[in-house]
């Protein structure tokens, strides 16, 4: 389970049968030892049962957490969901840029081109 | 879950017996501000092609979707193909090309 901020949401037609219907975001993790996100991060990509919206902190958990939060431990195709949406953190050591807006200039680099 | 883009295919005659009659694909995870992170090989079941970004799972969800049963091979699947993203108005699209 993560302390995450939503940095946006995908979209996707070709897909497996159980994630019709799902709302799938984009999540990229705080790091306390960066001010900005670890250099190589991966966003994870959870299903949404709660509705959060882009910018906001969110709490992501995996495995069968992620299933119950989804409606029950029956077998899906996705393993993270957001379990929770933040209404506040205390973290002294926290940085500045775990409060500020995402940045709108996040960057692909999903393919060698 | 994450979003990568396929980079390539893996052939094997020598494997373990759950992996036959199964497509690999090697794909590259998308990330953040330009980084490069290691490649992961997927089990595929979507058809997805080289360049097109998808969704990879892993552990449980990945058995789930492939269906061969909880004892199996592999750990990582393929589990739909990215129409687009949208990161805070940055429009990510099914292939680099679409981006914006």
């Amino acid at each position: 389970m993560f302390l995450g901020r939503v940095i946006g949401e995908v979209w996707s037609t070709r897909k497996a049968p159980d994630l019709v219907g799902k709302r799938l975001l984009v999540v990229e993790p705080l790091d306390s030892d960066h001010d900005r996100p670890a250099s190589m991060v991966k966003p994870v990509v959870a299903a949404d049962p709660l509705g959060a919206a882009y910018g906001e902190h969110v709490v992501v958990a995996f495995g069968k957490a992620a299933r119950v939060a989804c409606g029950g431990d029956g077998d899906y195709a996705f393993e993270a969901a957001i379990v929770g949406i933040v209404d506040d953190f205390h973290v002294p050591d926290a940085p500045p840029s775990w409060r500020a807006t995402p940045p709108a200039e996040t960057h692909s680099t999903g393919g060698r081109s | 879950m994450l979003v990568a883009t396929v980079v390539g295919q893996v052939w094997s005659t020598r494997k373990e017996r759950t992996l036959e009659g199964l497509r690999l694909l090697v794909v590259q995870p998308f990330t953040l501000r330009n980084e490069t992170a290691e490649t992961v090989v997927a089990v595929d079941t979507i058809g997805a092609g080289v360049g097109e970004r998808v969704l990879v799972v892993f552990g449980r969800a990945a058995r789930h979707a492939i269906g061969k049963g909880p004892d199996v091979g592999f750990q990582s699947a393929i589990v739909g193909v990215v129409d687009g993203m949208d990161l805070g108005g940055k429009r990510v699209g099914q292939t680099a090309e679409d981006d914006e």
